[in-house]
């Protein structure tokens, strides 16, 4: 009566996780781990669903506990197939919480394992996950890193590199299986590998393929995220014009998918990309549809952005009240958010604006005040020359893969 | 407003947008994880227990 009844909660729970409700999923798995089953076969099951439940959740504790339970019970019961989805399960989470190396050992335990069994498919998915776990290290080292631009530093290059080679193992199965869903995720994951090792032809090769699978499947959101990288390695590429085509794309779909803040997104590139073509006005409407989208999601980093952005292309209209305006704004968020980098960068863009509108720096304005101070520390022959490079610039510059690393 | 002295506009408009943060925030978007699963109906299938399971489900259907 106990086993059925533990069965059944786990049957339940599956159904409705199944039917994409993972948080009802999962109080009927834990109701199951309750009331017990001495088949443990069953309880790696329940384990593992539970595990998987909560990633989908972002409860990553949880879902590093509950596989950790279901490789523990694995190894035990001698099931070779149970422990290495659970190896490539916790790996999965362990990249997730940034815990690369172990990660690492659980992905390869996985890889090791499906090729002991001669098991394709899993040799496949262990290597994607190992080419992500690659690929989340590298991106990681990169951000953390001071490196200087023009250098990628070399564990980030490895990583990635690494990454790259993980997924053209991983396409080369899956092309023999014929699994064009997997094909799919890998080219796409590809490409954005190559963007970050600054091979952005390659890049742009990938994400060709991976938008191709989507429209085969008609998956929207997946059509999206190509049209999206697309537009990003055209930017690198130089080529605004074609970048501006795929970020309209990306902005068509989210608006059919219904995605705000991935249309936020996409008109934050845009107002960029029309920034690089010189299009002050188009930048500045649509860094103000984006603008009005950060605003209503409540993302005060984004709106500062826009304002930073807005700032500027008012100023290169010579709109110096608008381009004002917004510079204060862009102070107010920066100390609301605590971003020193950027409040610094506003005080400067006042003083600027200021400097050329000849208004006196001794205003009553705190705000004001205390840009006169930022500028006399700076004073000096034209303090600010190295920190603002113009657009003309911005186009010569060779932009180098390292320097894309850095930016990033 | 005060009138602009034409050569500090033109160096203001020169020194306009910022390089490298204006690319900052193109989000790379990346595909989802895939996950390993494991099911409670596969184990039983597998032992040829499929009754038992379809008593379970059926029993389940009924409450």
């Amino acid at each position: 009566r106990m086993e059925a009844s533990c069965l059944e909660l786990a049957l339940e729970g599956e159904r409705l996780c199944k039917a994409g409700d993972c948080r009802a999923g999962v109080s009927f798995f834990e109701a199951a781990v309750q009331v017990g089953t001495e088949d443990l076969k069953t309880l790696s099951a329940i384990y593992s669903q539970l595990g998987n439940a909560y990633f989908y959740l972002h409860e990553y504790a949880k879902a590093l506990e509950y596989h950790h339970h279901d490789l523990t019970l694995a190894r035990t019961i001698g099931d070779l197939l149970g422990e290495a989805k659970a190896s490539g399960n916790l790996g999965n989470t362990l990249k997730v919480l940034g815990n690369f190396e172990e990660a690492i050992v659980c992905c390869q335990r996985h890889l090791d394992i499906s090729r002991e069994l001669n098991d394709k498919v899993g040799e496949a998915r262990a290597l994607y996950n190992l080419g992500n776990v690659y690929h989340s290290k590298g991106k990681h080292v990169a951000s953390a890193g001071t490196h200087e631009p023009g250098e990628l530093p070399d564990d980030v290059r490895n990583a990635l590199q690494k990454a790259a080679n993980y997924y053209e193992e991983n396409l080369t199965i899956v092309t023999e299986l014929g699994d064009r869903a997997a094909q799919g995720r890998a080219f796409g994951n590809l490409g954005n590998t190559h963007y970050l090792l600054g091979n952005f032809r390659s890049a742009v090769l990938a994400h060709e393929q991976r938008l191709l699978i989507a429209k085969e499947f008609g998956d929207r959101s997946a059509e999206r995220r190509a049209y999206s990288n697309l537009g990003n390695a055209y930017i690198f590429l130089g080529e605004f014009e074609t970048a501006s085509e795929y970020y309209k794309r990306t902005l068509q779909l989210a608006r059919q998918l219904k995605d705000r803040a991935v249309e936020a997104q996409a008109c934050y590139s845009l107002g960029n990309t029309y920034t690089l073509l010189q299009d002050y006005e188009k930048a500045i409407d649509y860094h103000l549809k984006h603008l009005v989208i950060a605003q209503e999601l409540n993302d005060k980093i984004g709106e500062g952005r826009a304002c930073w952005s807005l700032g500027n292309a008012y100023t290169a209209l010579g709109n110096h009240d608008q381009a004002i305006h917004f510079a204060e704004r862009h102070l107010e968020i920066s100390r609301e958010v605590g971003d020193r980098s950027g409040e610094l960068t506003a005080r400067l863009n006042l003083s600027d604006l200021q400097m050329v509108l000849g208004l006196s720096y001794s205003t009553n304005n705190s705000m004001m005040s205390e840009s006169h101070v930022v500028d006399n520390s700076l004073n000096g022959t034209r303090p600010r020359a190295g920190r603002r490079y113009s657009m003309e610039n911005m186009e010569l510059m060779k932009l180098t893969p390292e320097k894309v690393q850095n930016w990033n | 407003s005060q009138p602009l002295s034409g050569r500090q506009a033109a160096e203001l408009q020169s020194k306009v947008v910022p390089s490298k943060q204006i690319l900052h925030s193109d989000n790379m978007e990346m595909e989802p994880e895939t996950m390993e699963t494991k099911s409670v109906t596969d184990y039983f299938s597998k032992l040829h227990m499929g009754s038992l399971v379809y008593s379970c489900t059926s029993k389940r259907k009924n409450k």
